[in-house]
């Protein structure tokens, strides 16, 4: 038998408890969570009770898991999987509920590295408090455990996983994997995210566009929007599609280099197209903050900034390119 | 989890084609397209295939599921394509006038026109021709008319871009016998070769895919057999013509979308190794980066069009709903292909507009694929009516 193309019933179902709870928990929450910036003690508890996170789960569920709870909240999703893409060098010291951990992939060398401690600053990370940092520092991957401060900043969107400038100050370091493998795991889990908010985004302005008339119909059935709304829909399955290849590779224990490279440039270059498109296809009502979509396009632009941002990977995969065979595999 | 492995049989099989299109497809192709004209039928390629038992269908099946159906089409369609998209059309067999003939002809009339399919001695061909000079994308606008006299049907009208007519044993030709009733009045006819009123087949002069032939011809009074019409009269009294049309282009859909990523391949491979050979891409030429940075959009590109391929045809086999699928999937993989193959020119720089580049080749050739079989404008509205109810006109 040849290729398959589709989720596993036991998948189905992790995704179905995923966005029940996404729409059940957290949608009537979306404008409290980001002006606490930071979710309800009592979903984070909730969902970790659902056992959707942690260390047993892997790259593929994990990301069918992030794309419904970023479908409906992309912060509250970076809040939720507190672990997140720290989860595979972590091992068990991860199951409390509310551990926050953060990567950060260095592209602009912030910090230096001397004698085995990290000393510098990076401007954002997408939290308020954090139990351990990862850093992606040259070719190695650093687990900071102490040493670090974190100033809270203003962040463009995803406010509900918090925001701060990161200081470390010689804090003491240990060496724990490459950075390449780290890497992979962040660029997929941030692709994941990316998937699940242009998600939401196209599936609210679509709706949108069926109820609006203009001119005597719908504004869907005007052919401007009508082919805009199927190209965002195709964007969105592109992206996963991306996305999926990369987990499932991680989850054979492949390098999905990259392809993991490629599902973050995929999925952020889908998104930035899907999160400004949505508030266009509300006009003057998207660009309110009375509707989510204005909300979905900050969250886009501000997760398209993690992970070192779409010219990292863009970089990384041009940089593999030269050797990519690209025939059937 | 998804699980992208092919498997041990249809990668045999690809390597069968991997075979026949570095020895003959792609310098066949090249050779045509540097010609100006198509490869005769007489051709001992041809010959050759036929004997062998290639030939088409390698993209589509009598039914969807057998021998690995739509996923092997696409699988297979993508490398033919790879080695060369017009010698992939140009290989002899039912071409696109096989899913008609099997999905609404009568267990005679499929009897009848397999059977000179079955003379492995000589190649044969067949056709399909819906398009008129004044109806592509809007079907329903046919002009060609069909009027009962007796024991036949009297053909008239124009077909044009019909690919392999001119040599095609017969073609299904598409005709309209009430153009007030839009596509219910649409019938299907067996047209052979030789019908009195078949007249002027010409050849098209097209910019890309020279390969193949593609013809036009004219139905001057063409008087065509009443069994020859497809189905039977009890097919269209359940309304379903338009309906057979349309089922073969859902087969066909995620088919032409690998193809085009088939011949973004090319380009990327023609690309990469240029890149390789003349550029040194580590020294800190600003170029170069861009360069690099043409590949890595190419390979990413063509990667996920193929995802959107695969699972279009992955549904198909499954038997689960596809139309959504199928034309996302041909709507991204034309334009990320025709994309692909520009920025491969770009890459090979002057070298690239020229015909020894051969990328300019695939450049022109790709061209086809965001047009034939419902244009990437068909395809959004096929998405749009699923997800919104886009109302016809």
């Amino acid at each position: 038998m040849s290729f398959t193309l589709a989720l596993s019933e036991e998948e189905r179902l992790v995704q179905e408890t995923a966005r029940r709870f996404a729409e059940d928990r957290l949608l009537p929450r979306v404008r409290s969570h980001e002006r606490a910036r930071g979710v309800a003690p009592e979903l984070v508890r909730e969902f970790a009770a659902l056992g959707l996170g942690g260390v047993e789960v892997g790259a593929f569920v994990r990301a069918i898991v992030l794309e419904e709870l970023a479908a409906v909240d992309p912060g509250a999703a970076v809040a939720l999987d507190g672990a997140g893409p720290a989860i595979p060098f972590l091992g068990r010291t991860t199951a409390d509920p509310g551990f926050r951990a953060v990567v950060v992939d260095d592209v602009e060398e912030h910090f230096r590295l001397r004698d085995g401690r990290l000393d510098g600053q990076h401007p954002w990370v997408p939290a308020d408090r954090i139990d351990v940092a990862v850093i992606l520092h040259g070719d190695r991957a650093y687990l900071v455990r102490e040493g670090w401060r974190l100033d809270a900043v203003q962040p463009c969107g995803l406010e509900a996983a918090g925001a701060s400038r990161l200081a470390l100050a010689n804090a003491p370091v240990a060496a724990i994997d490459d950075a390449a493998r780290a890497r992979a795991h962040l660029r997929t889990w941030v692709a994941a995210l990316l998937v699940g908010a242009a998600r939401g985004a196209h599936r609210y302005a679509m709706r949108y566009a069926l109820e609006r008339t203009a001119f005597g119909r719908p504004i869907a059935h005007h052919q401007a929007l009508a082919f805009l709304i199927a190209d965002l829909a195709t964007a969105v399955d592109a992206a996963r599609l991306a996305v999926w290849r990369a987990a499932a590779g991680l989850d054979r224990g492949e390098s999905a280099e990259w392809e993991a490279a490629c599902a973050l440039a995929e999925a952020a270059e889908q998104a930035l197209l899907v999160g400004p498109s949505a508030v266009q296809i509300l006009g003057g009502h998207g660009f309110m903050k009375d509707h989510p979509v204005e909300k979905w396009m900050r969250d886009i632009r501000t997760l398209a900034g993690l992970a070192g941002g779409r010219d990292a990977a863009e970089v990384a995969a041009a940089a593999l390119a030269p050797e990519h065979e690209a025939g059937l595999r | 989890m998804i699980d992208l492995a092919i498997g041990a049989e249809l990668e045999a099989e690809l390597d069968g084609v991997r075979r026949l299109g570095r020895e003959f497809l792609r310098p066949l192709g090249i050779e045509a397209d540097r010609n100006a004209a198509p490869v005769p039928p007489d051709h001992p390629f041809f010959a050759m295939v036929w004997r062998m038992g290639l030939g088409q269908p390698l993209g589509v099946q009598e039914r969807p599921g057998s021998r690995g159906g739509a996923r092997r089409g696409v699988v297979l369609a993508e490398e033919m394509s790879y080695w060369d998209r017009g010698m992939s059309v140009a290989m002899p067999g039912l071409g696109l006038g096989g899913p008609p003939l099997f999905t609404m002809g009568t267990p005679e009339q499929k009897e009848r026109f397999l059977a000179p399919f079955r003379d492995r001695e000589r190649p044969h061909w067949a056709a399909f021709a819906m398009t008129e000079p004044g109806a592509g994308s809007d079907v329903a606008a046919i002009e060609t008319t069909a009027v009962r006299d007796g024991d036949t049907w009297v053909l008239r009208g124009a077909k044009t871009f019909i690919s392999n007519a001119m040599r095609a044993d017969w073609i299904v030709v598409w005709a309209t016998v009430d153009r007030a009733a839009g596509r219910a009045g649409h019938r299907a006819f067996i047209v052979e070769r030789g019908t009195p009123g078949l007249e002027d087949m010409r050849h098209e002069h097209k910019m890309g895919l020279i390969a193949y032939e593609s013809s036009s011809f004219t139905l001057r009074d063409c008087p065509v057999p009443a069994a020859n019409l497809l189905g039977g009269e009890r097919h269209y009294a359940e309304r379903a013509g338009f309906k057979g049309a349309m089922k073969s282009f859902n087969a066909t859909r995620p088919a032409i979308a690998a193809m085009a990523i088939g011949i973004a391949r090319a380009a990327y491979d023609a690309a990469r190794d240029f890149a390789r050979s003349h550029y040194a891409l580590d020294r800190p030429i600003p170029r170069y980066q861009r360069v690099r940075e043409k590949l890595a959009r190419m390979a990413r590109k063509l990667e996920v069009g193929r995802l959107l391929c695969w699972r279009a045809a992955y549904l198909a086999d499954v038997e689960q709903p596809n139309e959504v699928e199928a034309s996302m999937a041909k709507a991204f993989a034309a334009t990320s292909a025709q994309e692909a193959t520009g920025l491969a020119v770009e890459v090979l720089g002057d070298a690239g507009v020229t015909a020894d580049g051969y990328v300019e080749k695939l450049y022109r050739d790709v061209k086809a694929m965001d047009i034939v079989e419902g244009t990437g404008q068909i395809q959004r509205i096929v998405i749009a009516r699923r997800l919104v109810g886009l109302p016809n006109a």
